[in-house]
C-alpha cells in the first residue's frame, strides 16, 4: 500500500491553552480524580468520624490511671506543661502525630498508587508540568486532612469535653505554617517510595520518631538531653508546642513566633527537599524505566 | 519541519542487570567496584558486561501517514523502543525525532503530538467513567474546556460509548476499556499514534473492530507505529514491517515483498504426536532442510513443526519416515504459503511466539 504524504489531510494537534494555565487547570482535574477516587470507596467515613476519636484513649485512659484515683496527679502534669487541660494536651499531639502519619500514607503512597494501578506511566505521556500528580493529589489531603481536624475538635468537645480557650486565628495560622514542613516530608517521601517500591518500614520509622521525640503526650523537656536534641530538629516538635499554646494556653503571637519561625524554616527546607528528590526521581525513573516497573 | 514522521537514528537502550550476589560470589573473582569515582578502564569494561542491551542500535524512518507495524518477539525491544520514543525512556545514546521534534531535548512537544497506548497497561481509571476518563486526560493535554467538552463528546460517539458514557470503566468489557484507552491516545488529535500491542487479550471481534478503526484512522492521515506479535494484523495493516530480534531491526519492507524473499522456499507446517525432544535433532539433519521450528499445541499434546526446505517433494519422504517411527505419528500435514512468521523463521531461525 503506497502513501503519498502530500495527498494526505494531517491531523493537526487540537490548540491547547498556554503552558501556566494548563498545568493549573490540569491540576485542578488531578485533585478532582483524586477526590472521585476518594468518595468512590465509602471506608472513608470510618476515617474521617471514628478515628479522631478512637485514637486519642489509649492515651487519655494512661493517664487518668496514672494520675491516681483522686487525680492528684494532673497537679504535677499541668506543673511541667503549663497547660492545665490534659485531655486538650493528649488531642493535640495524637492529632499532629495521626496527621503526618496520614500523609506519609496518602501523599508518600500518591505516586506509587498510581504506578501499582497502571496509570503512573499514562500521566507520564502527557506534556502536563510533572509536579502536578504529587501536588494535586496533595490538595484533596489536605482538604480532607483539614475536615478531619475540624471534626476531631467537634469530637473532641463533645466527648472528652476538651474546651479549646486559646485564639482561633493564632491556633488556625499555626496550623497553616505547620502544612509546608509535613507536606514536603510527604513529597519527598513519595520520590523515595516510587524508587524504592516498598516504604513501609520508612513510615514505621517516622511515626515512630515522632511518637516518641515530640512529646504526644508529654513534654519533651521529660526527655534525656540527647533526646531533647533529636526532639529539636523534627518540625512536629514545634507544632505540637505552638498549638498547644495558642489553642490551650493562650499564648500570644510573640509567645509563638520562635516556633513559627521553626515551622518556616523546616518548610522552606522540606518543601526543598521535596521538590529536588522529586526530579531526582523522574530522571532517574526516565533512564531506568522505574515508572512503569511494579 | 522534518520529512519523516518519525526518524531514528542509532538508538541504544542499555539496562544496568541485576547482580547476581551467588553468582558474584562463586564465578566471579573481581567484582565491579561500586562508588561514584571509579573511572578505571577495568571498572568500565566490566560495568559494561554488567548492562542488558534491550535496543541495540536501531535506525529507522517512518514516512507521514504510514501504518508502520513492528514485528517481533516477547523481548526483542518492541516496546522499549517505543517507550523512548514517548519520552518515557532515555536512550542510552543516539537520537529519535518525533514529527521533527527532539525525543529528549524537546519532550513535551513530542509528548503533544503522539497518543500512546501501551501493551498491557490499564491506562485508565476505572473508578471514573469513561467520560471523566477522556475529561481528565483533555487537561493534562491543555485543551481547553469548551473544545475538551466537544472532542469527548465526538470521541465517545465515534467509539459508541455514548450510552454508557457516565458509568465507571469498571463495569466496562476488556474491548470497551480498550475502546477508552484509544479514545484517550486520540484526545488531542495527535498526528501520530504509537500502539503496542492493541489488540492483545481482546476477544476476536473486539479485535477486529480495532482493526477497522486502526485502518480508518491510517485513512484520517495519521501516522501508526503499530508493535504486535500477531503476524496476521502486521500483514493487515502494515504498510511497512520491521522485524526486531536482539534490539535490532534485522528486516525492513512492505509486508509482499518479505515474503518474496522466501517465496522460492517451500514451507511445510506438520502436527506430530507422540512428540520427543531427540526427534527435533533427527529431523534438522534431514537433507534438504533450511529452518525447523516447533510448537507444543494447547490441550492436544501435539506439536507443530514448521520445515522450510528449497523443494518440499524431495524432503517428505525423509522426513516421514523419521516422523513415523516409535509410536510417533503424522497427524497432518500442508505444504504452505509463506507468512511473514516463516520470514521470522528464516531469518532467526525461531517462532515469533517464543
Amino acid at each position: 500500500m503506497e502513501t503519498s504524504p502530500s495527498t494526505i489531510l494531517r491531523p493537526t494537534v487540537h490548540a491547547t491553552i498556554p503552558q501556566f494555565w494548563g498545568d493549573l487547570r490540569a491540576m485542578g482535574w488531578v485533585a478532582k480524580k483524586e477526590w472521585l477516587y476518594f468518595v468512590r470507596y465509602p471506608s472513608w467515613i470510618i476515617s474521617l468520624v471514628v478515628w479522631p476519636m478512637i485514637f486519642p484513649l489509649a492515651y487519655i485512659l494512661s493517664a487518668r490511671a496514672l494520675s491516681g484515683p483522686d487525680g492528684s496527679g494532673l497537679a504535677l502534669f499541668t506543673a511541667r506543661t503549663g497547660i492545665a487541660d490534659y485531655l486538650g494536651f493528649i488531642a493535640v499531639g495524637t492529632t499532629i502525630w495521626m496527621w503526618q502519619n496520614v500523609v506519609l500514607w496518602d501523599v508518600g503512597f500518591s505516586l506509587r498508587r498510581e504506578q501499582m494501578r497502571g496509570t503512573l506511566e499514562t500521566n507520564w505521556l502527557s506534556p502536563s508540568w510533572r509536579m502536578t500528580f504529587l501536588i494535586g493529589p496533595s490538595l484533596v489531603q489536605l482538604f480532607n486532612m483539614l475536615m478531619f481536624l475540624a471534626v476531631s475538635v467537634l469530637e473532641f468537645g463533645m466527648v472528652f469535653g476538651v474546651r479549646f480557650n486559646g485564639s482561633v486565628w493564632l491556633t488556625l495560622l499555626v496550623v497553616a505554617a505547620s502544612i509546608p514542613p509535613i507536606y514536603g516530608i510527604g513529597m519527598a517521601f513519595a520520590s523515595l517510595v516510587i524508587t524504592a517500591k516498598e516504604a513501609h518500614n520508612f513510615v514505621f520509622m517516622v511515626r515512630g520518631l515522632v511518637m516518641i521525640f515530640c512529646g504526644i503526650s508529654y513534654p519533651v523537656s521529660i526527655l534525656p538531653e540527647w533526646m531533647q536534641g533529636i526532639a529539636q530538629w523534627l518540625p512536629q516538635t514545634y507544632m505540637m508546642r505552638a498549638v498547644r499554646n495558642a489553642a490551650l494556653g493562650n499564648a500570644s503571637f510573640q509567645d509563638l513566633t520562635p516556633d513559627l519561625v521553626a515551622l518556616a524554616s523546616f518548610g522552606a527546607f522540606w518543601l526543598a527537599a521535596g521538590t529536588v528528590l522529586f526530579y531526582w526521581m523522574e530522571r532517574r525513573a526516565r533512564q531506568t524505566g522505574a515508572i512503569g516497573q511494579y | 519541519m522534518s520529512d519523516w514522521a518519525i526518524e531514528v537514528e542509532d538508538l541504544v537502550k542499555k539496562f544496568p542487570k541485576k547482580e547476581n550476589k551467588e553468582a558474584a560470589k562463586d564465578g566471579d573473582p573481581t567484582p565491579i567496584k561500586r562508588g561514584l569515582f571509579n573511572f578505571s578502564k577495568k571498572s568500565q569494561v566490566q560495568a559494561e558486561q554488567k548492562c542488558f542491551t534491550a535496543v541495540a542500535g536501531v535506525n529507522l524512518q517512518i514516512e507521514r501517514g504510514e501504518v508502520f507495524g513492528l514485528l517481533g518477539p516477547n523481548g526483542a525491544g518492541k516496546s522499549t523502543l517505543i517507550r523512548m520514543l514517548c519520552t518515557l525512556l532515555e536512550p542510552t545514546s543516539g537520537t529519535a525525532r518525533v514529527n521533527g521534534f527532539d525525543i529528549f531535548k524537546q519532550a513535551n512537544q513530542v509528548r503533544q503530538n503522539l497518543g500512546t497506548v501501551l501493551a498491557g497497561e490499564r491506562s485508565i481509571y476505572w473508578k471514573l467513567t469513561a467520560r471523566e476518563n477522556l475529561e481528565y486526560f483533555s487537561a493534562l493535554y491543555h485543551i481547553p474546556p469548551a473544545a475538551a467538552h466537544k472532542r469527548v463528546d465526538e470521541l465517545l460517539e465515534r467509539m459508541e460509548l455514548t450510552a454508557r458514557a457516565d458509568d465507571l470503566v469498571e463495569k466496562y468489557s476488556t474491548g470497551m476499556k480498550q475502546r477508552v484507552a484509544i479514545s484517550k491516545a486520540l484526545v488531542a488529535n495527535p498526528p501520530i499514534l504509537l500502539l503496542d500491542e492493541p489488540t492483545l487479550g481482546l476477544d476476536p471481534q473486539a479485535a477486529r473492530n480495532l482493526r477497522e478503526l486502526i485502518a480508518e484512522l491510517k485513512a484520517e492521515g495519521h501516522t501508526i507505529l503499530l508493535t504486535t506479535h500477531y503476524m496476521e494484523e502486521a500483514d493487515l495493516l502494515s504498510d511497512r514491517i520491521g522485524i526486531i530480534d536482539q534490539g535490532q531491526i534485522i528486516a525492513l519492507n512492505t509486508p509482499a515483498r518479505l515474503k518474496d524473499r522466501i517465496n522460492q522456499r517451500d514451507v511445510i507446517r506438520m502436527e506430530v504426536a507422540g512428540w520427543y525432544e531427540e526427534l527435533a535433532s533427527k529431523l534438522q539433519v534431514v537433507p534438504g532442510i533450511d529452518k525447523m521450528v516447533t510448537r507444543r499445541m494447547e490441550g492436544e499434546g501435539m506439536v507443530e513443526v514448521s520445515l522450510h526446505a528449497e523443494n518440499s517433494r524431495a524432503v517428505l519422504p525423509g522426513v516421514i519416515e523419521k516422523i513415523n517411527y516409535n509410536g510417533t505419528r503424522l497427524v497432518n500435514m500442508n505444504i504452505v504459503k509463506p507468512s511473514l512468521e516463516d520470514v521470522f523463521i528464516n531469518l532467526t531461525g525461531k517462532a515469533l511466539r517464543d
